[in-house]
C-alpha cells in the first residue's frame, strides 16, 4: 500500500484532538490542507497571509481548542515578527506545521533563502522546531505538540521533502 | 467623540463579552472603562488582535467578543475581513478606532486618511452589517443594534485625534500575566482546560 504522507499527518492530528486549524498553502502542504477542509471535525479557517494563521491559532488556544497553522516555509520567514512580538511576548504556544523548502532536493532556485537561513532564524528568536523527515516520525507529531505546549512558544514542525513527496533518487 | 467615551459607551454595554484590545490607545481607555481581566490586551504583533480574536470567537461560539481595533492596526491587516467573513461568526462585534492617524507615535497621519472608506471596506469583503457612527449621540443610539445583531458586525468609530501622545495608563500586568488571566478566566468562564495539570 502507498504511504500518504497527508494522510498520516492528518490522523496524527486527530490523534492530538486539533479541532481547528488555521492555513494558507505552499505547493507542499497543500493537500494536506485540502484533507483538513473536508474534514467536519476540524474548523478550516483559510487565510490570506501567514501571519493570520498563527494569530488565529493563537486565538484558539485561549478557549481550550487545540489548534494548528499550517503555512509554507517562506510564509513562515513572512511572520516570525508576529511569532515573537506575540507569541515570544505573552509566552503563548502556537504549532505550526511549516514546509522545510530549500533543502538539498528542493531544486527550486526561489526557494535557496529559505534553505540556507531558517534555522538559523529560529535559533535566533529561540523558535524550538522538529524535523519529520520519515513515514515512522509521523508518529512523533503528539509528543512534538505537547512539546510546543510546554515550550509556550512558536512550535516549528516541518515537514521534508522526502516526506511529502518521496526520494528524490527515484 | 473622543476614544475614552466611545470606549466608555461599548463598555456600558458590554454585557458579558469578552475583549481583545489591539495595542494602542483603544487598548488603555478599555482597560480603565473595564479593569477587565477577561478582556485580552495584544502586546504585538500590530494589525492581527483581528486573526486572534476571529480564532477564539470561532472556539468559543457561546461567548460574545469585542474586538477593539484601531484603524492603523486594520490596515496592516486588511485580510482579516476576508477571514471574517467567510468565517462568518456570530459572536464578534468588531469596532475600529478610527482618528486618522497612528496616535501613540506622535499623531502621524494614516496612509490615504480621509479617503479610505473602512465600512465599504467591510461590505465589500462580505460583512454586510457595518456602519459608521461620529458622535457619542450616534453610538449610544447604535450600540444596542450592534450588541443584538448577529455578527460578525463591523462599527467604525470616528473618533478625534488627539494633538499628543495621551499618557492613559495600560493595564498594570504585561506579557506572560496577560496570558495566565486572561487565561484562568476562560476556564472559569467556559468550563474548559487551557492549562494542563503542571500549570503550562
Amino acid at each position: 500500500m502507498t504511504f500518504d504522507a497527508h494522510e498520516r499527518i492528518h490522523h496524527e492530528l486527530k490523534r492530538v484532538g486539533v479541532k481547528l486549524a488555521a492555513t494558507l498553502p505552499d505547493d507542499w502542504v497543500g493537500p494536506l490542507i485540502r484533507r483538513i477542509d473536508v474534514d467536519p471535525d476540524i474548523r478550516h479557517v483559510p487565510v490570506a497571509r501567514e501571519a493570520e494563521a498563527v494569530t488565529v491559532a493563537t486565538g484558539a488556544f485561549f478557549a481550550g481548542v487545540k489548534s494548528v497553522a499550517v503555512i509554507g516555509n517562506t510564509g513562515l520567514l513572512t511572520c516570525t515578527g508576529e511569532l515573537a512580538t506575540l507569541n515570544l511576548r505573552h509566552q503563548i504556544p502556537v504549532f505550526c506545521i511549516v514546509s522545510m523548502r530549500g533543502s538539498y532536493d528542493d531544486h527550486r532556485i526561489w526557494q535557496e533563502v529559505q534553505g540556507r537561513r531558517t534555522i538559523a532564524l529560529l535559533e535566533a528568536y529561540d523558535f524550538p522546531y522538529h524535523v519529520v523527515d520519515t513515514p515512522d516520525e509521523c508518529g512523533s507529531i503528539p509528543a512534538a505538540f505537547e512539546a510546543s505546549r510546554l515550550q509556550k512558544r512558536p512550535y516549528i514542525l516541518f515537514v521534508t521533502r522526502r516526506l511529502l513527496k518521496g526520494r528524490i533518487w527515484e | 467623540m473622543k476614544t475614552r467615551d466611545a470606549m466608555k459607551v461599548i463598555a456600558a454595554h458590554r454585557g458579558d463579552a469578552v475583549g481583545v484590545c489591539a495595542l494602542g490607545m483603544a487598548s488603555n481607555e478599555w482597560w480603565q472603562a473595564t479593569k477587565s481581566e477577561d478582556s485580552f490586551y495584544v502586546h504585538g504583533a500590530m494589525g492581527f488582535a483581528a486573526s486572534f480574536a476571529l480564532g477564539f470567537a470561532l472556539s468559543a461560539p457561546n461567548v460574545p467578543v469585542l474586538l477593539l481595533n484601531s484603524d492603523g492596526s486594520l490596515c496592516m491587516n486588511l485580510g482579516c475581513l476576508l477571514a471574517e467573513a467567510q468565517q462568518a461568526p456570530a459572536n464578534l462585534k468588531h469596532f475600529v478606532v478610527d482618528n486618522g492617524v497612528y496616535q501613540t507615535v506622535s499623531a502621524v497621519p494614516m496612509v490615504n486618511r480621509g479617503i479610505t472608506d473602512y465600512e465599504g471596506l467591510a461590505r465589500a469583503a462580505g460583512i454586510p452589517r457595518a456602519c459608521t457612527v461620529e458622535t457619542v449621540a450616534e453610538l449610544e443610539a447604535k450600540i444596542p443594534e450592534i450588541m443584538a445583531s448577529p455578527g460578525p458586525y463591523f462599527t467604525v468609530l470616528r473618533v478625534e485625534a488627539e494633538p499628543s501622545y495621551l499618557e492613559v495608563p495600560p493595564n498594570d500586568y504585561e506579557g506572560a500575566e496577560i496570558k495566565y488571566r486572561f487565561g484562568r478566566a476562560m476556564e472559569r468562564r467556559l468550563g474548559v482546560k487551557i492549562f494542563g495539570p503542571s500549570g503550562y
